[in-house]
Parts: C-alpha cells; structure tokens; sequence
C-alpha cells in the first residue's frame, strides 16, 4: 500500500482496498452508494491509481475495458443496482473480448436494509450475476477478505469478470467511520 | 456528403493512433478501407465507443482517437460529462452525424429534430469541440488538430449511407483484442 494513501487501514473499506491494491488493480471508476463513502474517499486521494467517477455503471464498464485494452488491471466500484445497468456490456463486451473487471458491489436489499423498494434488485442481483457469466462472491464481513485474494487471482489468471458483493454485514464496523463532510 | 465518405477522409488523417470502431456498419466500414492492429473493432456494446476509448486514452499517453455515431453517443450521452470531467489530452472523439441509426435500417435518430451534440459537449466542459459540414475539409482539419492537445469532439454533419461491398468482419474478437493490445503496448 502506498504511504501517500490515505487509507484507514483498520477499517472495513481500508482493508478492502488494501487486498484489491495489493493484485495491481490499479484503475478504478464508480458511481456512489453511502456504504461505498470511504472507498470513494480513497481512491480520490490515492495519487498510484486512475480513477474517475463515472455518470453511469455502463460507462464504466466501457472505460474500464479501454484500460484493460491498454495494459491495466481494472476495476469498478457500485451499487448492486449499477448492475442491472451493465449487463449487455458486460455480456457483449467484457465477456466478449475475455477482459477481467474486477466489481466492488455494495448489497443494498441485503439483511438490516431499511427501504423497500432495494429489496427486489438485491434479491436479484447473484442470480443476475451468475446468469450474466460474472462469477460471484458474498464477502459478509473483514474476516472474509481471502475469498477476496483468491477471486482476484482467479479472475486475472483467467480473464473472467468477478464480482464481490458486500452486504450490510460487510460495513458494521464502518460505524467508527465518519466522513469529513459531516 | 454520405456518411461514408466522411469515414473515408478520417482515414486519410490517421497516422499511428490507437482508433476505436463503432458497432456496425462503421466498424465493416474501417475494416474493408484500412485494417491495421491499432484499430478495435466494437462487436457489440452500442454506445461505448466513446467510452472504451477515453479508457484507453487515460491508461496510456499514445492519442487515441473514438470513432462513434450520434444515435451511439446519444444512448451513452453521460459520455460527455465524463469526457468533460476527466479532458484527456490524447484523446479524441468523432462523431459522425448522419441523423440516422444507420446499422438497423436507417430510423430516424434525435439528432434529425431537436438533438446538438456539439452542444451537450460543450456544455459539458469540452473546450475544443468543432463541427464539419463540409467533405473537403476533414482530412486537413483531423490532421492539423492531431498534432494539438485535446481533448477534442468533432461532430461532423452528414447524410447516411454505406458503399457496396462492405460486409461482416471475418475475425474474431479475441485476434481483434489480441493484436491491439500488442499494438497499444508498443510505442507506436
């Protein structure tokens, strides 16, 4: 990890990032979430990484299959709503062309979800996954973060996309965490 | 002007950029009238050009040039606000503006009512955006704003139309992605 990153290294999103960082991801875009706050928070100051919001998750993917194209490791970071909006680029393209995205996907709808209207998108979203070719892991809290490591090896090593969703339970001890604009 | 005919003078402007081909016509087009690893060809994606594109251009400092349509940039339109954002200065867009999504059939697309991509790139924070109306002068202009900084947005205003003799691309999309991968790797 960078020593000009500012990254709180003891916190869900920290350590996150670390791992992620740690295969060479080394270009990222996103589009917000609340319990993506932090991570969009790093990856604005980590001056080792490219990075750009982006208007929309298919942009994204178009952006993010460019840099694949030119030499490096990619990834995006939403909602699991955003993946409802990528999944022809993702089958037409990234699929297509055997380019690895790498998705860092908070879990709206998952248990402790306070509005409604997340819950069918969240049901939805590993069966859309999955039936979209983009291999899919459930990451329930900082203790699972080697099935982070060892998705991230697989994908790279075989060009495929994954996807790692990250639920509620994942950002618990983000409760520590206040954002500066608070 | 046809829409070909504009692809045609863009080619003649090309030197060793990396290029991005639209899906479609556009791609078939390029393939058939100058084939070289340096060009991508978007298979499927509709939209994207743009956007794989401004990838390119922000992972590596060779200039890069997007080649898309006004029915595709309007489908991605928040294209432009990132190209605004990001304003890579290896980066170039083309749209050609042939009021028409050409590839299924030739419908009418936004751009014939009420629809000025110059415009929404301009508003997006796009400093160097230029509109061609005329055939004679697109050679001349690519080449002479290819050896500036960018980013630029080219809209360049045409009817549609496809030659004869333009056909499905007989090569797959790993050897498309494979060799301009090598390509884009090399210094140019």
């Amino acid at each position: 990890m960078s020593t000009q990153t500012a990254v709180k290294s003891n916190s869900p999103a920290g350590k996150l990032y670390e791992r992620v960082r740690n295969h060479g991801v080394d270009f990222f875009v996103s589009v917000p979430c609340s319990l993506l706050g932090e991570v969009i928070e790093i990856l604005e100051t980590d001056e080792e990484v490219t990075y750009t919001p982006v208007t929309r998750e298919e942009e994204g993917i178009g952006i993010l299959a460019g840099a694949y194209l030119a030499g490096r490791t990619p990834a995006i970071v939403m909602q699991n709503s955003g993946y409802g909006n990528i999944v022809n680029a993702v089958c037409s393209l990234t699929n297509y062309y055997n380019i690895p995205i790498v998705m860092l996907v908070s879990h709206r709808g998952s248990a402790g979800e306070r509005i409604d209207a997340q819950v069918p998108m969240g049901d939805a979203v590993q069966g859309v996954m999955e039936a979209s070719g983009v291999k899919c892991l459930s990451v329930e809290g900082p203790s699972d973060l080697d099935s982070v490591d060892e998705g991230i090896v697989w994908a790279l090593a075989n060009e495929k996309s994954i996807a790692f969703l990250l639920p509620f339970s994942y950002w618990q001890e983000a409760e520590s965490y206040v954002p500066e604009h608070r | 002007m046809r829409r070909y005919e504009a692809t045609n003078e863009i080619l003649t402007a090309i030197g060793d950029e990396l290029v991005i081909c639209n899906i479609g016509h556009p791609s078939q087009e390029i393939f058939t009238l100058r084939d070289r690893p340096e060009n991508f060809y978007m298979f499927g994606s509709m939209g994207l050009s743009s956007s794989i594109g401004l990838g390119v251009a922000m992972a590596q400092d060779r200039k890069v040039i997007a080649m898309d349509g006004d029915g595709s940039v309007t489908m991605n339109m928040g294209t432009l606000a990132t190209i605004g954002l990001v304003r890579p200065k290896n980066y170039m867009l083309i749209i050609i503006d042939n009021m028409a999504y050409g590839s299924t059939g030739f419908q009418r697309s936004f751009t014939a009512d009420n629809l000025r991509l110059e415009d929404v790139a301009a508003g997006s924070g796009v400093e160097k955006v230029l509109v061609i109306t005329e055939q004679e002068q697109i050679a001349s202009t690519i080449s002479g704003l290819l050896k500036e900084d960018g980013p630029h947005v080219i809209v360049i205003k045409c009817e549609p139309g496809m030659p004869e003799g333009i056909g499905v691309i007989p090569i797959d999309g790993m050897a498309v992605r494979d060799r301009f991968m090598g390509a884009a790797k090399s210094d140019g």
